[in-house]
């Protein structure tokens, strides 16, 4: 089978775009999906992983990470609902009423 | 006897479920009559709930249920749970805060809509924290660590209407999805290292030995950062003055005691239960030194949370940068551990969870004082402070009691939290720690004295009107500061209790 | 020779194949740009307007809605798999039906609470109940 090495650069590359796209987004949702990357790329460990040990823990908790990342989304697009009614879009830089 | 001979095993986490059913409740009594809110049976059934899990916990305690007296801890569902000591004092933290906060809600909320829902958010949060407490394995960790986050991003954006409170909101959601990415990834690298996510297991099997010590060290990392989140602590600090600073003044309270103190929690269980500091640093290629790495932070964040907080003007961020650099103080607790400590490492871990339970008092008292003069409507500088204490009098001693608490003067509680906290980091061998944890101290005297200088000894620029007497507010306050100065001469049951608890995990 | 170079290629004609057909195209035929031939294709009608419509919240709702069962009933997967084993390996029927019924239950009550609270119910966008009026004086 595939060595396990090839998953876990598979997920950190995946990882890294995930940041990569959250530090430079300003649309809240694309900001949104980059979070999602990540979580998948956790997922991706846990499930190659799994195999490699041989045991479902890693599986089960997938499933737990994957109704987390939706319970997540849910919350964070209200959210953004919020955020466009009050400040005219959905650019998190416009919303700076408080600094330093 | 103890309670638990004569109750099924599952009912040691009686606490937990008697806050889900709590919030529950609260759903089902939003559903009788949709279009209007009974404020104070809702703000009733949430402190109910809350004192009812605190008073079991206490109960619990004080039977010794989880406790080596006893039979030691009690393992639940395959290892996922585990009830302590531990857990059972974080639960008395945690369902205080929240019983002061659904009290003082009352008031706050007397005005606003959705009063059901901000009810049962925080009662699910408290669920959440609750389990955090008792989560003996990594995907329960995950899991309630987000139950307990995701009520907190709803409430922090409740103002709907507010841009202070949505801003606040979007930060605070932005940073913890983004730390909760980082966590989960955490974890699956070390499950990928050690095939288990088991606390006990995960031990064992790096007790034994592996290769991929890089590996483990970034998940490790990773781990550590997503409680850094949770305890706002630096590097991923941005989020909190801003949340505490835009949420309606209970949630700020709410989440910069208990949510706080949850992070701690879990910090506390998972680093010394699956990453014991014998076993990681004596790891074949290379060794994990987390406790230098809490020691780096600790100092890191003391001094930057004091030194941010001297420069403020308003007093909400004041108390929320005060709150970084108290997460700080509690840091110093995982700092202080090492290899042959022994009973050192309990009774340093023991002083910073005793710290946190009175922090929990004084911090939310302040906040909650936030709160009966954001009602008053009077400002947020510390200039709309000016002669608070003419009006109302018995506040402005309540506040009095908090910010000198917080700076740990005598005769408060916050002094000999303080003085326990520093004292076990010496006997540990840590003085340099102490050290800058006494200096940051004395510094925060000066931005602590700012606040009960103007209350008490400046005068208002324009004549101040008090409308009101909000009488939850003033109850949780009260308590809260009531609390706080019992906390001196009934320190020593509850570091006593503390440092046996802590001492059980080594 | 690895058993991945037959892959390779494979994914180099797919990706190739269609390219090339589209680029020798676009070198061989004339290129005569028309205001007719760049407006956007409405089956006969002249298009007015823009293509963003602002969606009524009701669907955001049931959205979510969705995605919350949905998630229950992927979390109800793993259990169906093990229930019958369980059952055989000698646990009673109780401790394995009551969690589970435990966890609907609290979902119920959930919907129950967004089903009184009008979360629901569905309520007409603004364009929607102006465009009804207009009709209806016409």
């Amino acid at each position: 089978m595939v060595p396990p090495q090839y998953y876990l650069l598979l997920s950190a590359a995946v990882f890294c775009i995930g940041i990569f796209g959250l530090l430079t987004r300003r649309n809240a949702l694309l900001f949104l999906m980059s979070v999602e990357l990540m979580l998948n790329a956790a997922n991706i460990n846990l499930v190659a992983f799994s195999y490699y040990w041989g045991n479902v823990t890693g599986q089960t908790f997938t499933l737990f990470t994957l109704a987390l990342a939706a319970a997540e989304v849910a919350v964070g697009l209200g959210i953004i609902l919020v955020l466009y009614r009050n400040f005219d879009g959905v650019d998190v830089t416009n919303a700076t009423t408080m600094r330093w | 006897m103890t309670p638990l001979q004569t109750l099924p095993e599952w009912a040691a986490t009686a606490p937990a479920i008697v806050l889900a059913l709590t919030g529950l409740a609260l759903l089902l009594i939003d559903t009788i009559d949709p279009d209007s809110t009974n404020n104070g049976l809702l703000a009733g059934t949430a402190t109910l709930g809350a004192l009812a899990a605190g008073g079991i916990a206490a109960w619990f305690l004080i039977g010794g249920t989880g406790m080596e007296s006893t039979g030691g801890a009690i393992s639940l569902y395959g290892d996922a749970l585990v009830v302590d000591g531990m857990s059972l004092f974080f639960t008395l933290i945690f369902t205080s805060v929240t019983a002061m906060v659904t009290v003082a809600s009352y008031d706050y909320l007397a005005d606003e809509e959705y009063q059901g829902e901000f009810y049962s958010l925080v009662i699910f949060a408290a669920t959440g924290m609750t389990l955090m407490g008792m989560s003996n394995s990594l995907a329960t960790v995950f899991v309630s660590l987000e139950l307990a986050s995701l009520p907190s991003y709803a409430l922090v954006a409740f103002l709907k209407k507010d841009r202070g409170s949505i801003e606040a909101g979007l930060k605070y959601f932005l940073i913890g999805a983004l730390s909760s990415a980082v966590f989960a990834f955490g974890i699956s690298l070390v499950f990928a290292v050690t095939g288990s996510l088991v606390l006990p297991e995960v031990a064992a099997t790096l007790a034994e030995g592996t290769e991929l010590v890089g590996v483990l060290g970034l998940g490790v990392l990773m781990i550590a950062g997503g409680f850094a989140f949770k305890t706002a602590s630096v590097p991923f600090h941005f989020w909190a003055p801003e949340a505490y600073e835009g949420a309606p003044a209970p949630v700020s309270a709410f989440l910069s005691s208990a949510s706080k103190a949850a992070g701690f929690a879990v910090a506390f269980r998972v680093f010394t239960v699956a990453f014991p500091l014998e076993t990681v640093t004596a790891i074949g290629g290379g060794s994990v030194d987390w406790s230098l790495l809490f020691a780096l932070l600790a100092v890191v964040t003391m001094t930057l949370g004091n030194f941010a907080a001297a420069t403020q003007e308003n007093v909400k961020r004041m108390l929320a940068y005060s709150s970084i650099g108290h997460a700080g103080y509690a840091l110093i607790g995982l700092a202080a551990i090492t290899v042959d400590g022994g009973a050192a490492n309990g009774d340093v871990l023991g002083a910073s969870m005793a710290h946190l339970l009175v922090y929990g008092f004084m911090n939310t008292g302040a906040f909650l004082f936030i709160a009966m003069v954001e009602k008053w409507g009077l400002g947020r500088t510390f200039e709309d402070y000016n002669g608070i204490a003419s009006k109302a009098p018995i506040a402005a001693t309540a506040m009095t009691v908090f910010m000198f608490s917080l700076a740990g003067l005598p005769p408060f509680g916050g002094f000999v939290s303080k003085y326990a906290l520093f004292y076990s980091a010496i006997e540990s061998g840590f003085w340099w720690l102490a050290a800058v944890g006494a200096v940051n101290s004395a510094l925060s005297l000066f931005y602590y004295s700012r606040v009960v200088k103007a209350m008490w000894i400046e005068e208002p620029s324009k004549p101040l009107e008090i409308g009101s007497q909000p009488v939850g507010l003033y109850v949780a306050v009260i308590f809260a500061a009531v609390g706080t100065v019992l906390l001196l001469p009934g320190f020593q049951p509850v570091i006593e209790t503390a440092q046996t608890v802590a001492a059980a995990l080594f | 020779m690895s058993d991945w170079i037959a892959i390779g290629a494979m994914g180099l004609v797919g990706v190739g194949l269609p390219l090339a057909m589209m680029a020798v195209s676009a070198l061989l035929r004339p290129s005569v740009p028309e205001q007719g031939k760049s407006a956007t294709y409405e089956s006969g009608e002249v298009p007015t307007g823009t293509a963003r419509v602002q969606f009524n919240i009701q669907y955001y709702m049931v959205a979510l809605l969705f995605l919350v069962f949905d998630i229950e009933t992927v979390l109800i997967f793993p259990w169906t798999v093990i229930y019958r084993s369980a059952l055989e390996q000698g646990a009673s029927l109780a401790t394995v039906l009551t969690p589970m019924l435990v966890f609907i239950g609290v979902l119920v009550v959930g919907l129950v609470w967004a089903w009184r609270n009008g979360a629901v119910k569905w309520v007409k966008s603004p364009q929607a109940s102006r465009r009804k009026t207009e009709r209806k004086d016409a």
